[in-house]
């Protein structure tokens, strides 16, 4: 595979994939990554995580206002967390009152509280890009650490497994959000702190499961 | 050793070499190595003969305070400053001065035409230079080493741009000035291209030049572009090998 950096040009056709871009007809990459050119897959080394509907996040509540949660996530993007849906059983006095109250939440959330969710909707408002969520599930106790965007794939792995032996090997309850922030909580903290440092600063070596597992059987010694 | 103010002016070419014993169309030395700094987005170390320069990109972010954010684009914020004890002389004052808030300027506008900046509304891009060790040509310098800053970063962009000086002594033309040649040269034209399709982002003058004479600076800025771009390419692999 090759290392790819911005503005090399990656096909000379116009083709349609993230971290690159079309000009005169020809795709350049906009990103270091690496091109493997069997596939015509364009893997990027570093990128900025830009939300997609469906995506899992784990963020801090940062604001609590007019029944709504402001959910930072150490991106420029927004998460609110919006009230359940009221059912309506017919008008209460003339207003429309589309949304639950807070009390109604199966859970109330304080500022500083961790929380996941997934992202519903990606919405451009007036100001910035804000991102809707949905299903969220405050978090007690644990630890939050930064990843880089660009290696989260490498720590979830292919079909969970990296997870699932980070998981198995520390005794601990790993949940990737794809912004970059990773909640651990559970027996060996450290430990799976010093895994996912090595994935992200292997990642791009090949044999990164073997390494991992043999640093979880070591203990990290 | 006392440079600039109004002495005398040294000879620049002594039997067809520079003070600094270059060819007309040499460049220094140049060492540069990428993701210095840990804490930082993307950052990258940079010598550039006797200059030393350290890049640092974070973002993006959300735009603070939140008046200047721009719904449509990311803004960038640019921050050169020379290090109190960078140079020989002047620059002692730490903060901004005029001179190091016309080069973040220009700075951030040669990063406006090369990162996409559509992508992130509302956001911000922090690039910070801090030259630690001055020696002319700091300006280029900041700018080849931000660059690769940016493109270690994962910051998406079309190219990435280098930057580097071209001047005047006589009749003859200078690539790559050094401080004394900076001083006392005829002309001065620091020059950043995007090399992939070789747009000027950024191109000033001091002093001045004929025609013929800015074409061939021009032609001697993008020979050596091809140098200072394999040197970029070259930093930045070395991060994955």
């Amino acid at each position: 595979m090759k290392i790819v950096l911005p503005g090399d040009k990656i096909s000379d056709t116009p083709v349609r994939m993230e971290n690159a871009i079309v000009e005169n007809g020809k795709t350049y990459a906009t990103v270091i990554g690496m091109m493997d050119e069997s596939r015509g897959a364009f893997i990027p080394l570093e990128s900025v995580w830009y939300p997609r509907e469906g995506d899992f996040i784990v963020g801090i509540i940062e604001n609590s206002k007019n029944n709504v949660y402001t959910v930072s996530m150490d991106s420029p993007f927004r998460g609110l967390i919006l009230p359940p849906p009221r059912p309506r059983f017919g008008g209460r006095g003339g207003r429309d009152e589309r949304f639950g109250r807070h009390e109604e939440r199966r859970e109330i959330m304080h500022m500083g509280d961790i929380v996941s969710a997934f992202v519903k909707e990606v919405k451009r408002e007036a100001d910035q890009i804000i991102l809707i969520l949905d299903r969220p599930r405050r978090l007690t106790g644990g630890k939050l650490i930064e990843v880089r965007p660009s290696k989260v794939p490498r720590i979830i792995g292919k079909e969970s497994t990296m997870l699932r032996q980070l998981e198995t090997g520390t005794k601990c309850t790993i949940l990737v959000g794809l912004n970059g922030i990773v909640w651990l909580n559970g027996e060996d903290v450290p430990l799976a702190q010093k895994a996912i440092a090595k994935i992200q600063e292997e990642a791009h070596v090949g044999g990164l499961t073997e390494r991992i597992s043999e640093l979880l059987e070591n203990k990290g010694r | 050793m006392i440079m600039g103010g109004s002495g005398e002016k040294p000879q620049l070419i002594i039997n067809g070499k520079r003070t600094d014993g270059r060819v007309p169309d040499e460049l220094r030395p140049i060492k540069l190595e990428v993701g210095t700094l840990k804490n930082a987005e993307g950052s990258a170390y940079l010598e550039w003969g006797n200059n030393k320069v350290l890049a640092a990109v974070y973002g993006p972010k959300e735009a603070q305070p939140k008046h200047i954010a721009d719904p449509n684009r990311a803004i960038i914020k640019c921050r050169y400053q020379m290090a109190p004890f960078s140079s020989l002389e002047e620059h002692s004052r730490s903060g901004p001065n005029r001179r190091a808030i016309e080069i973040s300027k220009v700075t951030k506008e040669v990063f406006e035409n090369v990162i996409l900046l559509d992508n992130f509304p509302g956001s911000e891009i922090d690039i910070f230079i801090e030259v630690l060790q001055s020696d002319g040509g700091t300006r280029a310098a900041g700018i080849t080493a931000a660059a690769a800053a940016v493109a270690s970063s994962g910051i998406p962009m079309k190219d990435i741009p280098y930057a580097v000086s071209a001047g005047k002594a006589g009749d003859l033309i200078l690539l790559d000035l050094n401080k004394i040649e900076d001083n006392y040269s005829d002309a001065d034209m620091p020059v950043a291209i995007a090399p992939r399709n070789n747009e000027v982002l950024l191109l000033q003058m001091d002093g001045s030049m004929s025609k013929e004479q800015f074409d061939s600076a021009l032609q001697m800025i993008k020979k050596a572009g091809e140098t200072i771009t394999k040197i970029q390419r070259d930093a930045l692999e070395a991060r994955y090998r």
